[in-house]
């Protein structure tokens, strides 16, 4: 399976080369591609979830992770859904998906996002401090390495439940 | 070895055997229904953690990945080492972060246990959502079994030593069922054989192979004194009727020495006469024989002068005795024995004619006479071919005539015999002495006046 192959690349590149250079963009946005797809495994999207599809917005026109996220749309499924990408051009466009990738080349500011991001839409980013204040998870780097936070009271007002095997790996942070 | 030693052996031997073998099969299977448990139970503990660290192989959590691998070793000391590796093999996380030897070997793993060097080499894969991502490996050591092994061992040896034995504790009374009758049955036959006397029976009722043997035994002792039986009765028969016409013989020949004067008439008649004599002492001999077995043998007894008889014995037989001297050594003394006078003179006769007998050519007799306070001992001593030492039980034995001796020597064998059967009646004992040329007959005879005779 594709994931597989992206996954196994993955680790090939972090055991080989365990310094994540910021000019790896790529392989950084290949690697928080497949940690959304998994991210989706220990998330309850509940009641909020009555569409054919699953779709993933992100915000951000040419940013670098919609070209993986494509390939994992094509090969894989999301709790038996098919995956749709889109790109957001216009923020009442939130309402329409599952999840809201804030990419770095977002126009937008954080706070219009997150207001029109209602419940059972799944807020990520990937710029430092976001995640206090308000995104559901934020990606950072630490000693190079790819990590995650998670702001717990951010998924309460999305009204998402995240399992626990996921939060324990994540960096806990508080905020609004 | 006896027949008792080889029947306890056999037991022991069987017991030992037969215990060594269920020993071998209760441990071997044991030993590998441990095996079997153990490898199940690290099994559920590597699917469990395999699980748990679906999330971090996802998400690359190595830090979260070791320390969940260093409390297992924590939580469980018998294994030693955990790895986790992803698809292609390579490790993502290890504890300790040495690893072991036997890792190497996990890659090649077709099973997911394998035992090796006293270890457990455990491999389990790593499945999400119907894919796998990785592996987990475990190295387990069995430091458990090793312990089980050992004690097993000691108690196995123990009981082993046990058993031993209580086997031969059991089998030495259980043996006494077989051997018991069979050594009876050989010391019966030792018995009879030795003392010649076939009349011992075995009283047994066992039905196996044992008792026939003693029962057919018992039939062959029957046969043997029947025949015993016929033989005395021909004797005493032959003995009689061969005496009858003898004495009529006897007679007229008598009557034709008293008849004839002229040569060659008169020589024929003396020959004749001579053979005649010899006939009557062989067919007396016989019938004295007979008497004997049949119990008829009666003893005339009163008191008379031992020392007179033997010189007066000395004479007669001197008479007829051209060739040899005999002596009489020691003090002349006058002692007064209870006995049959004619029957210690058939004896003393018999002897003093066997010394001649068997010492042929110029020889001397030299008979010497002794006294203590118990008994009167009479010795006869020879100078001829002597008695070789392995005959000297049997020459007492009727019919017995020594062996390979040139000289011819004409009786039946029977003189001996009767010499032994008077004198035993007259409470005495009779032996004999092989000297470097010659023999000793010696007997003795009980002096008090008191002792009853059989």
């Amino acid at each position: 399976m594709l994931t597989k192959k992206i996954l196994s690349l993955v680790f090939l590149f972090c055991t080989a080369a365990p310094i994540l250079h910021a000019q790896d963009g790529e392989k950084e946005s290949n690697l928080k591609a497949a940690f959304i797809y998994s991210f989706t495994k220990y998330i309850d999207w509940g009641n909020y979830n009555n569409n054919d599809a699953f779709v993933i917005g992100v915000l951000g026109d040419n940013t670098p992770i919609i070209s993986p996220l494509r390939e994992i749309a094509e090969r894989n499924t999301i709790n038996y859904k098919r995956i749709e990408i889109k790109i957001i051009q216009g923020l009442p466009e939130e309402k329409d998906c599952n999840i809201v990738f804030i990419s770095k080349e977002c126009r937008f500011p954080l706070s219009d996002v997150l207001a029109y991001a209602g419940r059972g839409v799944l807020t990520i980013s990937e710029e430092n401090g976001y995640a206090s204040m308000g995104t559901d998870f934020n990606f950072v780097i630490i000693n190079d390495k790819l990590k995650f936070e998670a702001n717990l009271n951010a998924l309460a007002s999305s009204g998402l439940k995240a399992g626990s095997q996921l939060l324990k790996l994540a960096i806990i942070v508080s905020g609004s | 070895m006896s027949i008792r030693k080889k029947l306890v052996l056999m037991q022991v031997f069987t017991t030992v055997l037969v215990l060594i073998i269920m020993m071998i099969v209760f441990i071997a299977s044991d030993i590998k229904e441990y095996k079997l448990r153990k490898v199940d139970s690290m099994l559920g503990i590597a699917q469990v953690l395999g699980t748990n660290s679906i999330s971090m192989l996802q998400f690359q959590d190595q830090a979260a990945a070791i320390e969940m691998l260093a409390q297992l070793h924590n939580v469980s000391p018998e294994i030693i080492a955990a790895e986790i590796t992803n698809n292609h093999g390579q490790v993502f996380a290890r504890y300790p972060a040495a690893g072991e030897p036997e890792f190497s070997l996990a890659a090649g793993m077709k099973e997911n246990s394998l035992f090796r060097n006293s270890r457990l080499l455990i491999k389990y894969p790593i499945i999400s959502s119907k894919e796998k991502i990785g592996d987990i490996h475990l190295i387990v050591q069995l430091t458990e079994l090793q312990k089980l092994m050992k004690s097993t061992y000691k108690v196995a040896l123990f009981l082993l030593l046990l058993s031993v034995g209580f086997a031969f504790l059991v089998a030495f009374f259980i043996q006494s069922y077989v051997s018991r009758r069979l050594l009876n049955l050989v010391r019966t036959m030792k018995k009879a054989v030795s003392t010649g006397e076939y009349t011992v029976t075995i009283a047994d009722e066992g039905k196996d192979e044992i008792g026939t043997l003693i029962q057919v035994y018992s039939k062959l002792m029957e046969q043997i004194k029947e025949n015993e039986k016929k033989k005395d009765e021909f004797i005493g028969i032959a003995s009689h009727e061969l005496k009858t016409p003898l004495t009529t013989v006897k007679g007229y020949i008598e009557m034709l020495k008293l008849m004839e004067t002229e040569h060659p008439k008169i020589d024929f008649v003396e020959s004749a006469f001579k053979s005649v004599l010899k006939l009557e002492d062989l067919i007396k001999d016989l019938l004295d024989v007979s008497k004997i077995e049949s119990g008829q043998l009666q003893l005339a007894m009163e008191n008379f002068d031992i020392s007179r008889l033997v010189d007066a014995t000395i004479s007669s037989v001197q008479m007829i005795s051209a060739t040899h001297n005999i002596v009489r050594k020691g003090q002349m003394e006058n002692e007064i024995i209870y006995g049959d006078i004619k029957k210690i003179e058939q004896v003393l006769t018999n002897l003093l004619s066997n010394a001649i007998k068997y010492s042929p050519g110029e020889q001397k007799v030299i008979v010497e006479v002794e006294k203590d306070e118990k008994e009167l001992t009479i010795k006869v001593r020879d100078f001829g071919i002597g008695i070789p030492v392995e005959e000297h039980s049997f020459i007492f034995e009727r019919f017995y005539r020594t062996k390979g001796s040139s000289v011819h020597i004409s009786g039946f064998g029977l003189g001996l015999y009767i010499c032994r059967d008077i004198i035993r009646r007259h409470n005495g004992k009779i032996w004999i002495k092989s000297m470097e040329k010659g023999t000793t007959f010696i007997f003795s005879l009980p002096i008090s006046k008191k002792t009853q005779i059989v």
